[in-house]
């Protein structure tokens, strides 16, 4: 008996540990935002929404707030028909060297960021784009492509393997096959790396660096040059609505495709 | 091969004796080096219920496959109501067809499934609604038209897909094994509901299976298939009393196989000597006649052998032996005793006692006498 009650509480100091390291940069954000002093301090001093009520004012950061919106927008929109189409066929049909492209999909996990970051500045730099806004959304497409193809492989490959052949069955030729079936059967994948893709540009910030000029940053390098400068509590202000944004994706999730599908990448 | 037909067997038979719904001829189907489906041929009627048995990698689901259009036979001719439909893809084939893992449309209704092949068939859109609404009630699900795959249990989404196969009323159905997956109680239920619905809509079906009972209960043939290749078809009391051969003799049922070499042959009998034991036996194939020396394996029942404490117990049989039971498992409807055969060279034989009053009469270790009659004993080459 002994033994069985000091694993449970050995168990749950792990696990309260573990909850506590992981939230707790969080939670002293959304402590700091609300302060009423002019520091970033943890506890706060006093509580007060004047930093909201700054950001609000500051057309700068909202603007940059705007510009990792767009640019979150151009990662998604580009990534939906891409990896949708990609993970599909790696998924379901005997692509030709399919071993190859996997680990050649997953090229940019395994380079490092600012790698990346210098390729494509270069090659933005050649074809004349660099300086504006859309490229950056293309380049976070390209570096976090493998995310959406994951979870639309996973959902695609948990499909029963005769579901097209069903369809044709029914009567259904290829493309109503793949448009009325094949499809909508991998909503849920679509959705998840979607909302993935989503977050994982609004918050891109190395490759953003490179790539964006004065006249373009996006938040979280308006947020890196504003540290450099003067450490306020507006940034923390700034940082919860980062993490409102993203905790709205994941609720979003949950009442499209349920969480549980997220998780598991069922 | 065929075997003769009573007219008692053809009298059974509900209806017409149909024009030929689907012919096979001569179809092979070969992967690299495998032969998965060897000069495969047969004709089946109008409104009968074929099933294709047969143990895993037999070929019978390559079969089935090629004749609702998914694979290209390698050689061969495949005719649906005397039209070859070598050229004809699967989505223009009259074909519905209940999957080995039902593959139902996860993101519709249970209604939508059953409504999409009448949309992909261009049905009249007005008709449809009705026509769903009329096979949910043939398979005894109307009231959950709205309901989501997921939310149906096993049983309900079989019937889904049986809605789904049948409802735009095609000249074949075909079923891959969707019983397999399903527990025993569910299953034998499943086969009648099949029976019930094949038989109300006079829908020519071939069904593939590997479970030797519901070939037996739920069809008009029996195609038995083993590497590759079509070993008998017949009816089902053809297939279980007349097997054209040793595989198909122990596929179905439980056979004892005695291995011995002929002594003599006369017109309707062999007789071989097995071990020390002299048996005798019938010998099936009707083309070639055994010779004295040649190896053969004499097939017998479990239920046709009867066992006892005496042999004058058993002076009605023609054959009797000594044996030691090993094994007594009782299934509640009959025991089963393991009886080892010394005279056989320690073969041992399964018997089968259907006799209320002997349960449990004999327990491991008794000393026993088995017999059966040679009419029952099925020789085959070995």
């Amino acid at each position: 008996m002994t033994t069985a009650r000091g694993k449970t509480i050995f168990l749950w100091t792990l696990v309260m540990i573990s909850v506590v390291v992981l939230s707790a940069p969080t939670l002293v954000v959304l402590g700091a935002s609300f302060t009423a002093g002019n520091m970033i301090t943890f506890p706060p001093q006093g509580l007060s929404l004047k930093w909201y009520a700054s950001i609000a004012q500051a057309t700068d950061l909202r603007e940059a707030f705007l510009r990792s919106l767009y640019v979150a927008l151009i990662c998604t929109l580009v990534a939906i028909p891409v990896g949708t189409l990609a993970g599909i066929a790696l998924a379901k049909y005997a692509v030709r060297f399919e071993k190859a492209l996997q680990i050649y999909l997953l090229l940019p996990f395994t380079i490092p960021l600012i790698g990346s970051g210098i390729g494509l500045m270069l090659i933005f730099g050649n074809a004349g784009i660099l300086g504006q806004l859309w490229p950056v959304g293309i380049a976070c497409c390209v570096i976090n492509l493998p995310f959406m193809i994951w979870a639309v492989t996973a959902s695609a490959g948990s499909l029963d393997p005769d579901l097209e052949l069903a369809a044709a069955n029914c009567g259904a030729p290829p493309l109503q096959t793949f448009l009325l079936v094949t499809l909508p059967a991998v909503t849920p994948g679509v959705i998840t790396g979607s909302l993935l893709m989503f977050i994982l540009a609004l918050n891109e910030f190395l490759v953003s660096l490179l790539l964006v000029d004065a006249r373009i940053v996006t938040l979280p390098v308006q947020i890196y040059n504003s540290i450099r400068s003067i450490i306020t509590p507006d940034l923390a202000a700034i940082s919860v609505v980062f993490i409102g944004c993203a905790a709205l994706a994941i609720t979003i999730l949950d009442r499209l495709v349920g969480l549980d599908v997220f998780l598991k990448s069922k | 091969m065929a075997v003769a037909e009573t007219g008692l067997d053809r009298l059974a038979v509900e209806g017409p004796v149909g024009s030929t719904a689907v012919s096979v001829r001569n179809v092979n189907m070969v992967f690299g080096d495998y032969r998965a489906v060897d000069d495969a041929s047969f004709d089946l009627q109008e409104g009968k219920f074929l099933t294709i048995l047969g143990p895993s990698g037999s070929g019978k689901t390559t079969l089935l496959r090629m004749i609702a259009g998914f694979q290209a036979p390698t050689s061969g001719e495949i005719a649906i109501n005397g039209i070859p439909v070598g050229h004809v893809p699967p989505n223009k084939r009259s074909i519905g067809m209940v999957f080995q893992k039902l593959a139902l449309f996860p993101h519709m209704t249970a209604a939508q499934n059953v409504a999409f092949p009448l949309k992909m068939r261009r049905f009249d859109a007005r008709t449809i609604p009705a026509r769903v609404a009329k096979y949910l009630d043939l398979v005894k699900l109307g009231g959950f038209a709205n309901r989501r795959i997921h939310e149906l249990s096993g049983g309900q989404q079989q019937r889904i897909a049986i809605a789904r196969a049948l409802v735009f009323e095609p000249d074949l159905l075909l079923l891959d094994e969707p019983l397999a997956a399903l527990d025993r109680k569910l299953r034998e239920e499943m086969q009648l509901e099949f029976r019930r619905i094949q038989r109300e809509l006079g829908v020519t079906t071939i069904n593939v299976t590997h479970d030797q009972r519901e070939a037996l209960v739920v069809s008009d043939e029996i195609i038995v298939m083993d590497k590759g290749r079509i070993q008998q078809n017949a009816k089902p009391s053809a297939t279980y009393r007349q097997p054209s051969n040793s595989f198909v003799a122990g596929f179905i049922g439980v056979t004892n196989f005695l291995s011995g070499s002929v002594t003599d042959v006369t017109d309707s009998e062999v007789a071989f000597i097995a071990g020390t034991q002299p048996l005798c036996g019938r010998w099936v194939a009707t083309d070639v006649r055994p010779s004295a020396g040649q190896s053969v394996k004499g097939a017998v029942r479990a239920e046709q052998i009867r066992v006892a404490a005496t042999p004058d117990r058993l002076d009605d049989l023609q054959t009797t032996v000594a044996g030691s039971v090993m094994d007594v498992i009782f299934e509640g409807e009959r025991v089963v005793y393991e009886v080892r055969l010394a005279s056989l060279q320690d073969a041992t034989i399964r018997v089968f006692d259907h006799d209320p009053s002997q349960h449990a009469e004999f327990e491991a270790g008794a000393r026993v006498f088995v017999g059966w009659n040679a009419r029952d004993v099925l020789v085959f080459a070995e």
